[in-house]
């Protein structure tokens, strides 16, 4: 298990506000910290890290004291065995791939090295420096070298909101095939819902340094009291009375679309209000694109 | 969108899937849903919730004779209709409340549907949502 009981003030754009909780953790999981930027979803990732200390708190990982203000505690990061991906990719510009990845290798196992060049797509690639990668290429790369210094959690801090959505679904997929292979812990920070939602078995929402919410995706995101499960939180952009029914123009993710609603489910409706979208599991068509 | 509430008298699950029966003043009401009382604690018999359909899954039929596969039938009168050039709007009684029922206007003059008349109205299973009545 992992337990955390973290204290600290944060400077936000709202002034200074402070992350006060207590979460437990299934070590060996995929977890999620999820939250809107400034929540301190990041910053519960560096105290994680031993980057930063709380201010007051505790952290515990299988029984083993990582930061204990009462105790005077505080491992630093070598000794916590984690890796870092950040959303930008923190690898040495002047390095290869190979080097990169060789400099956060432990002493004695740079067999492992070629193993992760593979395992990341990256066969072909390891003499190139990072500017001459692509976006994926580099994160990919920066996954490797994370994981060769072989952590027991790695912290995933928004490593997706650079990339476009291509790369974004192979590191996504890349990800979790490495979850997979190794069973390490994993926390990834993201505002992302659709991210969180694929990846994760426990998610923790928090807001203002607070958790508002936790359980699995479902359980967080999937509104359970009502049974439609083809749900999706949507804006109005127009609406037009056509006949006896209004035609309703809504934003949802990035795709426009119309639905047919009658004038009691509209009557507090206004362009710009927010809406769920909901439909029998029945109804959608799917073709394949 | 149509709303009746009522109490959930009896459920037939499977691994993914509930088939509800909800007590809606002395008639029955089925719903088949993406959940079992596993995923959606409210799922238990006692549990009041209001069924959820949209008025253009609402089918009226006049004088109907042999065998429907559609479980959701009831009885009701038509009360006001609201005409537009392609769609029918049907405010129908029924019980102490009302139904409404968007149908092509083509149907409604097919049906020669006019305040008073005592019609069935049908809906599908599939068609009804429940809401959990906390």
């Amino acid at each position: 298990m992992i337990n955390l009981r973290l204290k600290r003030q944060m400077q936000t754009s709202r002034g200074p506000e402070w992350i006060d909780l207590d979460l437990s953790m299934a070590s060996g999981g995929f977890v999620s910290l999820f939250g809107k930027s400034g929540a301190g979803k990041t910053t519960v990732l560096r105290m994680l890290a031993g980057l930063i200390p709380p201010q007051e708190g505790r952290i515990e990982v299988d029984g083993d004291v990582w930061f204990d203000s009462g105790r005077k505690i505080n491992k630093p990061i070598q000794q916590r065995k984690v890796g870092f991906v950040f959303q930008d990719n923190c690898l040495f510009p002047h390095m290869t791939v190979r080097e990169n990845l060789a400099y956060a290798c432990l002493p004695g196992h740079h067999d492992g090295i070629q193993e992760w060049i593979g395992l990341m797509g990256l066969s072909g690639l390891e003499g190139r420096k990072p500017h001459q990668l692509s976006g994926g290429q580099k994160q990919r790369a920066a996954l490797a070298r994370a994981l060769v210094g072989r952590p027991r959690m790695l912290l995933l801090d928004e490593p997706f909101s650079n990339l476009d959505r291509q790369a974004r679904l192979e590191l996504q997929d890349e990800i979790m095939r490495v979850y997979r292979k190794t069973r390490i812990t994993m926390v990834l920070v993201s505002h992302d819902l659709w991210e969180t939602f694929r990846m994760s078995e426990m998610i923790f929402v928090i807001d203002r340094g607070r958790i508002t919410k936790n359980g699995s995706p479902d359980e967080v995101f999937v509104n359970n009291d009502l049974s439609g499960k083809f749900q999706f939180t949507g804006e109005v952009l127009d609406i037009c009375k056509e006949g006896v029914v209004n035609i309703l123009t809504l934003g949802i993710g990035h795709q426009i679309t119309k639905v047919v609603a009658g004038d009691e489910e509209i009557s507090d409706l206004k362009v710009g209000s927010m809406v769920i979208v909901a439909a029998k599991a029945f109804n959608p068509l799917l073709f394949k694109i | 969108m149509n709303k009746l509430t009522g109490k959930i008298v009896a459920l037939e699950t499977s691994p993914h899937m509930s088939m509800v029966d909800v007590d809606v003043d002395g008639d029955v009401f089925c719903s088949i849903v993406l959940e079992t009382p596993a995923s959606a604690a409210y799922l238990k018999q006692g549990q009041p919730v209001t069924l959820l359909f949209k008025e253009a899954e609402v089918s009226i039929g006049k004088n109907l004779s042999g065998l429907i596969s559609l479980r959701n039938r009831f009885k009701g009168t038509v009360k006001q209709l609201e005409k537009s050039p392609i769609l029918t709007k049907v405010f129908l009684e029924y019980k102490k409340g009302q139904v409404v029922s968007i149908i092509s206007t083509r149907s409604a003059q097919k049906l020669a549907l006019a305040p008073g008349d005592e019609v069935e109205w049908l809906v599908k299973t599939n068609e009804v949502s429940l809401l959990n009545e906390v």
